[in-house]
């Protein structure tokens, strides 16, 4: 069921409806029904999976619990990594691996068959296992008590508004949640819907417009090159931000209406100073975790110089294989990881050179800078990120900049085709709708949104929620595509 | 809560009304798409089928016209693409739910050519339950999870079932769609598709290149496809179903002799096949792919072409034996 979808809309209200009509000691139960219902109605044949390695990973908390020493705990520890990262291994990468040995011996001329599996991803398998994984290293390390409620331990794994793409929640901040009751509360409920709306209009309105901008490019890049592939990789880069953002402010809106409060994801980060800091901004539950759990453990910042570096790779590494089995996402994270060193080895030198242009001494100036420059660089990755293939990125990352003499005429055209026969009505929407999140962003960067709405004179607030309805109703665009991140 | 649902039911009422204002005028004074009108038309007791080729061809009010008092109305070009409407389980379903219940006396026009009954060479399969299997397996048809295979609501004005899932484009759009003069696709209440661009003579080199990019598509899907089993199959249940509701002609359309050329080399026994089914059904197949029309793209009918072309399968269709 997509968020986005005629579905959902019917089943919020009644699932919320029922949600407070029942006694408050029902309604744990009907969340743990409804996030079933959410998941099964994707496939549900892969309910069955995540009720099992839910299963799995409780008795092994459980278990872990009554053990004292770590060399005790340790066998359940790695029967249920074996299961998470085994099913994600399985369903994910097993295909990829295979493949790139394929074609490896191929290459090396060697003789070797491997075996293919035809199994389709299921939806949210990367977030789920990951938050369960969180979990169980928390209990193993005694951070955590072990959830002795199943029923309560299979809400947190799948808990619906956030089952499919996280935010990924950590134990110690969802289980007190879910062990205290949830009544009815006007300033909470009407702040939920207030975000879900901003999450639907970021999504209809903006995310799958640009998308029309950017597909046709993405998926024939070698018709294109200079300015129609500039404006592709633009239009993805708000594009993928609008879409993920959206999803998880959609997300985080229907947990505050039913009574829940998920961790930000998202705290403007093209707003961000540098790449460090734009990590610290994107998609903020996955870069939490891969500190907490591969970054520390591998000794992060305190093995020396050349290790902390490595360390920052592995992770980024990592990270990019986990968005997709693919070499464009290896790269991407890769990519990524580079900038970082490069940040940690160049800062230095970088403070003299703003000492020399004058900029450090005005703070402002060179944070517009530093905006600038990040935002081309997370830009310039989205190109191994969005692309079809590794030819395909290669060849956008390396005509950006050429071409730039062919007439316009001949590609443009076939670039805004996406966009249909009102292109121009379509690009002042987008780039009405684009100066919209900018400058929300920038007021949220500020302060409180809410606090900042809640000063408006209540006709002007009243006002602004239905033109935004209306412009998600008028300017949205609907036919049920699906978010980017769903396919993680 | 009640406050809440109280502000909650103004809100969205008034925005549910403006937006419904709005659309109801969208609808009424605008151009949807390529489709709509086909889905907002009434249950029709007469059908013209197959892919953008027939949807381009062939005019029901012609048919109508000259028809009318032997068969059944209203009268409807259901015929949509190649990609949507080939001929298989999820275009039947969808003709089922489209026909006019009780229909006994109706015209049923296939029209029919290789594209429409072959299948990819590498598909997928799966180990299911679906009747039509192949070995053990079963073919996964590439339209399963399109647009008329899925649409439930065939017969609805407005069909907000197909607004909500398969419009493409924001509503915002029907209300500037208002000028007809400047629409070069206008898909007409009959169904019909009419492509409104000059005459191929006005611009020979814009008609050549047209043809060229559409040639070159379809030798490609010659190499990459083969006539499928599977489709046979279900063209041959869909004339066994219509032929319960009325009479059923198969017609090969007229399409520029370039495309006829690769059609015949891609599937040279075409013809007898389409003669050997028909023969079999008990129904005519009429052959018009040599007759000379103009066309738009080297493929599709001119409007002029489909108008004469219509007239021309009117006549025919009215000097064949009524059905007993």
């Amino acid at each position: 069921m997509l968020f986005n979808s005629l579905h959902f809309l019917v089943f919020f209200p009644v699932f919320v409806g029922l949600y407070f009509g029942l006694p408050a000691r029902w309604r744990a139960p009907l969340l743990l029904a409804g996030s079933y219902y959410f998941y099964l109605s994707w496939k549900p044949v892969y309910g069955l999976l995540l009720a099992a390695t839910t299963l799995l990973d409780y008795f092994s908390g459980v278990r872990m619990s009554r053990l004292a020493a770590p060399a005790q705990r340790r066998p359940w520890l790695y029967l249920s990594l074996a299961s998470n990262l085994g099913t994600l291994f399985i369903f994910k990468y097993f295909n990829f691996f295979t493949d790139t040995a394929v074609a490896l011996a191929a290459a090396l001329h060697l003789p070797l068959a491997a075996p293919t599996l035809a199994l389709a991803l299921p939806v949210g398998v990367s977030f789920y296992t990951f938050q369960s994984v969180a979990y169980i290293v928390d209990v193993y390390q005694g951070k955590l008590e072990a959830e002795q409620n199943l029923g309560r331990f299979a809400l947190f794994v799948a808990f619906w508004p956030q089952l499919v793409a996280g935010p990924i929640e950590r134990g110690g901040q969802m289980l007190p949640q879910l062990r205290r009751p949830h009544a009815f509360d006007y300033g909470r409920v009407a702040n939920g819907l207030r975000l879900m709306a901003w999450g639907m209009f970021k999504k209809v309105v903006i995310a799958d417009r640009l998308a029309l901008l950017a597909n046709p490019v993405f998926d024939h890049p070698h018709r294109f090159t200079g300015l129609p592939l500039l404006l592709a990789v633009a239009a993805f880069t708000i594009q993928i931000y609008a879409d993920f953002s959206g999803y998880t402010d959609l997300a985080r809106g229907t947990a505050r209406v039913l009574g829940y409060k998920l961790v930000l994801n998202f705290r403007q980060p093209y707003l961000a100073t540098s790449v460090g800091d734009f990590w610290r901004r994107w998609h903020m539950s996955l870069s939490g975790w891969f500190r907490d759990y591969v970054y520390i453990p591998l000794g992060g910042s305190r093995a020396g110089r050349v290790r902390t570096q490595l360390n920052v790779l592995i992770v980024f590494f990592l990270s990019g294989l986990w968005h997709g089995a693919s070499w464009t996402f290896v790269l991407w994270g890769a990519l990524h990881g580079g900038y970082l060193v490069a940040e940690s080895l160049t800062a230095p030198a970088r403070a003299a050179l703003a000492r020399r242009l004058g900029l450090a001494a005005r703070p402002r100036l060179q944070r517009v800078v530093g905006t600038a420059l990040t935002l081309g660089l997370v830009a310039y990755a989205w190109i191994f990120f969005r692309a079809n293939s590794l030819p395909d990125a290669f060849y956008i990352a390396t005509h950006l900049f050429s071409g730039w003499e062919r007439p316009l005429a001949a590609q443009l055209p076939a670039a805004l085709a996406g966009l249909g026969r009102h292109f121009v009505a379509e690009l002042l929407v987008a780039a009405g709708a684009v100066a919209l999140l900018a400058a929300v962003d920038y007021r949220a960067e500020r302060g409180s949104m809410a606090a900042w709405l809640a000063g408006w004179p209540t006709a002007g607030r009243w006002a602004g929620y239905a033109g935004l309805l209306l412009a998600m109703l008028y300017l949205g665009i609907f036919g049920s595509s699906q978010f980017i991140y769903f396919q993680f | 809560m009640l406050k809440l649902v109280l502000r909650l039911g103004l809100l969205l009422g008034a925005v549910g009304l403006l937006g419904a204002l709005g659309l109801a005028t969208g609808l009424r004074r605008g151009y949807v798409d390529a489709f709509y009108a086909r889905f907002a038309a009434p249950p029709a007791g007469s059908l013209v089928l197959g892919t953008s080729r027939a949807a381009q061809a062939i005019k029901p009010s012609v048919l109508a016209a000259r028809l009318g008092s032997r068969y059944e109305g209203p009268w409807l070009n259901y015929s949509f693409t190649l990609a949507e409407s080939p001929y298989g389980p999820g275009y039947l379903s969808s003709i089922k739910r489209k026909l006019m219940p009780g229909t006994r006396r109706g015209l049923f026009v296939l029209a029919v050519d290789p594209w429409s009954l072959s299948l990819l060479n590498k598909l997928p399969y799966r180990g299911a339950t679906n009747p039509l299997r192949l070995g053990e397996k079963t073919v996964i048809f590439p339209e399963e999870k399109s647009m008329v295979s899925q649409l439930a609501s065939v017969s609805q004005n407005p069909n907000l079932d197909y607004l909500a899932h398969y419009l493409h484009k924001p509503f915002y759009q029907l209300l500037l769609n208002t000028d007809t003069a400047r629409v070069i696709e206008r898909l007409h209440p009959d169904g019909w598709l009419e492509i409104a661009l000059p005459p191929p003579t006005a611009n020979p080199a814009l008609l050549q290149r047209r043809t060229a990019e559409k040639l070159a598509t379809y030798r490609g899907l010659a190499t990459s496809s083969h006539l499928a089993g599977q489709r046979l199959a279900s063209l041959h249940s869909t004339i066994i179903f219509l032929q319960t509701h009325g009479q059923v002609v198969l017609v090969r359309l007229p399409t520029g002799p370039d495309m006829a050329a690769v059609e015949t080399s891609y599937r040279p026994d075409f013809d007898q096949t389409m003669q050997k089914l028909a023969n079999s059904c008990g129904i005519r197949y009429l052959n018009y792919l040599r007759l000379p029309y103009p066309t738009n793209d080297g493929n599709h009918l001119t409007r002029g072409a489909a108008a004469q072309l219509s007239q021309r399968l009117a006549d025919d269709l009215a000097r064949l034996p009524a059905q007993p």
